[in-house]
């Protein structure tokens, strides 16, 4: 029989062979054209090496939350799954073990539905294109006469200097 | 345990109420709420003590009491709130249903057995709170207000949560009764795991209830945020709090008092003289009320401090009249810095109230009420408040304590009774101001109740 | 039921108070004087229906505890109302009178652009002096005692654009202040030895003490002092005849017929702790036969009908304190509720003569007005005979009872007592006289002007005389055949003293012969000075001389009173002066010093902490860092 430290043994072994095998299947089929974009290290859209004090779009915070939100509901629903899901009792109890889990999580999962159909109406998922309002400013000069004088005077100034 | 479902629910309802057209249905329906919720508390009342959630939430007549003065004090503010449907910007709705969700935060510092419990009442309120501090979207002081807020209070989030983790480790156990026991049998051999876990979990917890040096975050946030919003800040949030600190240090930790009330004491005087000596120096009313709090927590944390029979009593009594007084404090200011606004801003500051008394008699009133049982005036709430806790401090022979706050107390009548002379005896010309009827109706009584708290303290214990 | 109309009795007056309070602007004036007066009457109501209850239930004494008011450690005091015999009484007195005295006081005050204000403030009045008289214990008493008094610092500079009348009411205040002061440290010097204020704990615990305790004299002699500022006895008598300055009505309530008897209440129901002192109780007497007679020759000269008035309330009182140092409780309260109706009677008269007069107050220049007001002049003659101690009206009764307790104890006292019976009849009929007899000699505007009063004022006048006049039966003495009701009454009072005390509670050891020969003197000598006032200001129709003659030896010292307001000024008042303007120009530097000083010590401090918030998120995080190493280290490293 197996230790329980032979069964995680295993499972790096498993782990490790078939990280192997699938990087070995893709290095046979893809074609092999790199380039820098494609040797930088995947960072989520992002550039990896720089100053980190960029200004991200405000909308990515958004979205993340959600994420966050569901990807939490997600790593709850397993372990909910896993105990919740106990055959004996289930017996035991004909059934009713059952639907009191499954009652549980639907409020669970109702309350986070509640939140997602708030923030849809509200209109927190659009994504909203930025329309930046260029100024308009009506002169009675033509425009012609401007571009003649930048360029009149742009040989002068460089002269100068 | 019945407030905390209703208003879990009653909260996403409100929220959702925000989608029709008509604003006007949410004020009144957050205040049917919050009575439903008020009965629904007293539901519990006669039946003794009970624990849910396998034993990780507490209630009994003390909680119960505490949700009760809590619940009261939201309903007044609620009720205080007649501006928002008038602002386009505002989300009305939203900020009903934030402040319902943080009092169900509020329910679990009030009621937690268990650690995590508290942890997470503390998040649900907090969060809650960091929003509502910013929700004036287009005033950069509210802004910064918010953010300040949120990185220290996550800073102070991060130590508890440390200290409670520390504490598990020590004890092997998040709920009170654990780690009281592992205190009991460990009480003579000093565990150091224990011990830092304990200072760090006080240290998160005074900085929520803006004890010194933990302070710095109070004047500027309560000055940023929204008056109305300060108001919930100061009096909900304290009260909480200190229920919060009282549960845990009475229950689990009273077997090594010894090793904490030095530390307690200390925080205690040092919170005591920044409140009461800085007040001295504001400008600003709403600022000043902002020193205020933090030194009705130096008061408060007297009585932690001495944490004898009477302190529950004391910290029960004294954080209704201080919410009481501060709730009329802000309903008086709300009006009058609008009524006096510079450049579209609210005027906050002491002269706003030059000459109230001539033609606001009523506003004036329920501001020198207010004022006094801040300063601890007989005959006001606050003067009984003081007293129990003074007194529970004699009782521990906390002599050099007492003798500091009496002396800061004389302080305190300084600031205090400065707007009061404004009100009187400064010339200055306010037109009436026009209230909303049931606004008054709320000004009277929490003033009447001072007043009768004042007159009759007992009848609080009574009521109990 | 009972429990209801028993809070009922205070809340009235409260109710009333809080409706004219906050309304006064907004209501009319005719609704004002109703609402006051229904308040008053409701809890008369009340008052009597309790006492119907108490009866049928076989008058036994109840605490009713409405709630636990103040917890401290070990002590509580509870806010409990208690009924017996003598709150019982009290309550009938102040709600039966005061309900009168509101009536009388919508005709009165009818002209008065203050008139909401002023049943606002007698309804005050009213429900702090039953809270006085209802309360189960001494704190309590003090807060209704305190409440009286201010209600009637209000009342007295109630009129307040004019300063003597401020001065009036301030100089009340703080010479009730000092009393107040001395019943303050007995309640302290109560808990020190009791451990409760309840008056039956006290009272149980006192009679296990010896007679004579150092103890109980010190209470009841601290006690005593309260009395003595309250119920303006010598030397903190001289606010009570200033305090006239308020409306007349209330003069008739508050210093007549029901604040300045808290007193005598007081003393009544602390029986227990004062017959256990007998030292007390001779300073008690020597107190009170000395107000009596020293007021009462005050009052032979005044000229001004109220003052005259007010120094037959000093002096009265006084005879009461008298009856309470011989241990005549039931006489003392026979005497508090029979001068009650006279003493009411006689100021309501008066300010109904005050009224027709165009406010005038000057007995020199009133007369002959028995004509033009005949209601107000039978009812007035009506209690100057009874004031005097004449039969069968109820002055003679009570007067009596308190003479003969006095002359079986101490023949001096008794002595004193009926020289100021004698004074106290010659100046009443002195005032009856110059008052209604005679010729007018005001102008003739006034005599133009002269009417009787309104109903709503005659009705109560009418009412009080025939109490007034019969009041007597309820304490007939044995010796002229009656049953002396009132005694029997209130004997379960002091079943706590006669078993402390019994020797000092036998029965009367005089024969009824001799208490014929004390009525018989009492009724001579007030019938000799009445005649001799008779002869006086009518047969030689003298008037007294005007305020510009310069007087002779003794009845210049009377006529001012003995100089004893200036000899107050000169003894405290003038040094006080002198001692603060002493300390105040010594204090400029002290008060720079120290309290400047510390006002600037303080807001330099504050200065240098409003440095700390420098408003960067950076440096706050900071500082807490610093905060929590420093206590992590000091608990875990260093201590």
């Amino acid at each position: 029989m197996l230790t329980d430290f032979g069964i995680l043994l295993l499972f790096i072994l498993a782990g490790l062979g078939l990280l192997g095998l699938i990087l070995g299947i893709g290095r046979l089929l893809r074609p092999d054209r790199p380039n820098p974009e494609k040797n930088a290290t995947y960072e989520s859209g992002e550039e990896p090496v720089g100053n980190a004090n960029v200004q991200f779009n405000v909308r990515f915070y958004v979205v993340a939350l959600l994420f966050v939100l569901f990807e939490i509901e997600l790593i709850f629903l397993f372990p909910w799954a896993v105990v919740f899901g106990n055959e004996d009792l289930i017996q035991q109890t004909d059934g009713r073990w059952g639907w009191f889990a499954l009652a549980e999580m639907t409020v669970f999962v109702g309350m986070l539905i509640l939140g997602l159909a708030y923030a849809w109406v509200k209109g927190y998922l659009d994504w909203v294109r930025p329309k930046p309002a260029i100024p308009a400013t009506e002169s009675p000069v033509p425009a012609a006469l401007y571009e003649a004088i930048n360029k009149k005077y742009e040989s002068k100034t460089v002269n100068k200097t | 345990m019945y407030p905390i479902v209703l208003l879990s629910v009653l909260g996403i309802v409100v929220l959702y109420l925000g989608f029709l057209k008509s604003k006007s249905i949410l004020l009144p329906a957050t205040l049917l709420f919050l009575v439903v919720a008020m009965i629904g508390n007293f539901f519990e009342w006669n039946d003794g003590e009970l624990l849910y959630f396998k034993g990780m939430f507490a209630v009994n007549k003390l909680t119960l009491t505490f949700n009760a003065i809590v619940l009261f004090s939201a309903f007044m503010i609620v009720a205080m709130t007649q501006g928002f449907q008038d602002n386009e910007e505002a989300q009305p709705a939203e900020y009903f249903a934030l402040m319902l969700f943080s009092l169900v935060g509020a329910f679990m510092m009030i009621g937690f057995e268990n650690l995590i419990m508290l942890f997470l009442g503390v998040e649900i309120l907090s969060v809650a709170m960091y929003v509502l501090t910013g929700s004036d979207k287009r005033n950069l002081r509210s802004n910064e207000a918010a953010l300040k807020y949120f990185l220290m209070g996550a800073f102070a989030t991060g130590i508890m949560l440390f200290g409670i983790a520390l504490l598990y480790g020590a004890s092997g156990s998040f709920s009170l009764n654990g780690i009281e026991s592992f205190v009991t049998l460990n009480q003579r051999s000093p565990s150091y795991l224990l011990y830092a876990g304990l200072l760090l979990v006080l240290i998160g917890m005074l900085f929520k209830v803006s004890a010194a040096p933990f302070h710095f975050w109070t004047p500027d946030v309560y000055d940023g945020a929204p008056s109305i919003f300060t108001a919930f800040m100061a009096t909900i949030v304290k009260t909480a709090g200190f229920a919060a600190l009282f549960r845990l240090l009475s229950h689990s930790f009273s077997g090594i008092y010894d090793f904490w009330w030095p530390t307690l004491s200390i925080l205690t005087v040092l919170t005591l003289l920044v409140g009461n000596i800085i007040a001295v120096y504001q400008d600003s009313f709403k600022r000043m009320l902002a020193y205020s709090s933090i030194s009705h927590a130096g008061y408060l944390l007297i009585a932690l401090t001495s944490m004898t029979k009477q302190t529950e009593n004391a910290i029960l009594f004294y954080s209704m009249a201080y919410s009481f007084a501060t709730i009329c404090a802000f309903g008086v200011l709300i009006p009058v810095a609008r009524e006096k606004s510079l450049e579209g801003r609210p005027n906050e500051s002491y002269e706003a109230f030059n000459g109230l008394a001539k033609n606001n008699p009523l506003l004036a009133f329920v501001l020198t009420v207010s004022m006094l049982s801040l300063a601890g005036i007989p005959l006001t709430a606050g003067f009984w408040g003081k007293f129990f806790v003074f007194s529970s401090a004699v009782e521990r022979e906390l002599v050099w304590m007492i003798i500091v706050a009496v002396l800061m107390s004389a302080v305190g009548i300084y600031y205090y009774f400065r707007v009061i002379m404004a009100a009187y005896m400064k010339e200055g010309d306010t037109a009436t101001i026009r209230i909303a009827p049931f606004y008054k109706i709320v000004l009277i009584a929490a003033t009447l109740l001072t007043i009768l708290f004042g007159l009759a303290p007992g009848l609080f214990e009574a009521a109990m | 039921m009972s429990l209801f109309l028993l809070v009922l009795i205070p809340l009235l007056p409260l109710i009333g108070f809080v409706i004219n309070g906050i309304g006064f602007r907004h209501i009319p004036k005719g609704a004002v004087g109703v609402i006051g007066s229904l308040a008053a009457l409701g809890s008369f109501a009340a008052s009597v229906a309790v006492l119907l209850a108490f009866k049928e239930a076989g008058s036994q004494p109840q605490i009713v505890s409405l709630f636990d008011w103040i917890t401290v450690g070990e002590l509580s005091i509870p806010f409990s109302f208690q009924h017996d015999q003598l709150s019982l009484l009290m309550l009938m007195i102040i709600t039966g009178v005061g309900s009168l005295i509101h009536i009388y006081s919508i005709g009165y005050m009818k002209h008065d652009e203050g008139f909401g204000k002023f049943f606002a403030f007698l309804n005050l009045f009213l429900f702090f002096m039953l809270l006085l008289v209802m309360g189960s214990n001494y704190v309590i008493m003090f807060i209704g005692w305190e409440g009286v008094g201010l209600c009637s610092y209000l009342l007295i500079g109630f009129w307040n654009k004019n300063t003597s009348y401020n001065n009036a009411a301030r100089k009340a205040f703080i010479m009730n202040r000092i009393g107040d002061l001395g019943f303050l440290l007995g309640i302290f010097t109560i808990i020190a030895t009791f451990g409760s204020v309840e008056y039956t704990e006290v009272f149980r615990q006192a009679t296990g003490l010896p007679i004579g305790d150092p103890v109980l004299i010190t209470i009841t002699l601290l006690l005593f002092v309260g009395a003595m500022g309250k119920s303006a006895q010598i030397p903190l008598y001289t606010w009570l005849p200033d305090a006239m300055a308020g409306p007349t009505p209330v003069s008739a309530l508050i210093h007549a017929a029901t604040m300045v008897t808290a007193g005598i209440y007081m003393v009544i129901r602390s029986n227990v702790l004062y017959t256990l002192a007998p030292e007390t109780l001779e300073v008690v007497a020597i107190v009170g036969a000395a107000t009596a007679i020293f007021a009462a020759s005050i009052g032979l000269l005044q000229n001004d009908i109220k003052k005259v008035l007010a120094y037959s309330t000093v002096s009265q009182l006084g005879y009461m304190f008298l009856g309470l140092g011989v241990m005549a409780y039931s006489a003392s309260m026979f005497h508090v509720i029979t001068h009650a109706f006279f003493k009411a009677l006689l100021f309501l008269g008066a300010g109904s003569v005050i009224h027709a007069m165009s406010d005038e107050q000057d007995i020199r220049k009133m007369g002959g007005l028995r004509k033009k007001l005949p209601i107000t002049f039978i009812t007035f003659f009506i209690a100057t005979w009874a004031i005097s101690g004449l039969p069968p009206f109820s002055g003679f009764f009570s007067k009596d009872e308190i003479l003969a307790h006095a002359f079986e104890h101490n023949k001096l006292l008794w002595a004193v007592g009926l020289v100021g019976s004698a004074m106290t009849s010659f100046y009443m009929f002195r005032l009856l006289f110059l008052t209604f007899f005679g010729t007018f000699r005001g102008t003739h505007e006034q005599e133009h002007h002269l009417h009787e009063s309104p109903a709503s004022m005659t009705i109560p006048l009418m009412v009080l005389a025939v109490f007034s006049a019969l009041g007597g039966v309820i304490g007939i003495p044995e010796a002229l055949g009656g049953s002396h009701q009132l005694a029997e009454f209130m004997s379960p009072l002091f079943d706590n003293s006669r078993q402390a005390n019994p020797e000092a509670f036998m029965p009367i050891s005089l024969s009824h012969s001799e208490e014929y020969m004390l009525m018989g003197v009492s009724v001579l000598v007030a019938l000799l000075s009445g005649i001799a006032a008779y002869v006086m200001y009518i047969s030689k129709a003298s008037v007294p001389a005007p305020e510009s003659e310069t007087r002779q030896g003794v009845q210049r010292a009377v006529y001012h009173k003995y100089y004893v307001d200036e000899l107050y000024d000169a003894v405290f008042v003038k040094p006080m002066r002198t001692l603060s303007n002493l300390l105040a120009s010594f204090g400029e530097f002290f008060i720079d010093l120290f309290v400047d000083g510390t006002g600037r010590l303080v807001k330099a401090l504050a200065n240098l902490g409003r440095q700390t918030q420098t408003g960067s998120t950076g440096y706050y995080i900071f500082a807490m860092v610093v905060g929590i190493m420093v206590i992590l280290f000091w608990n875990l490293l260093i201590k």
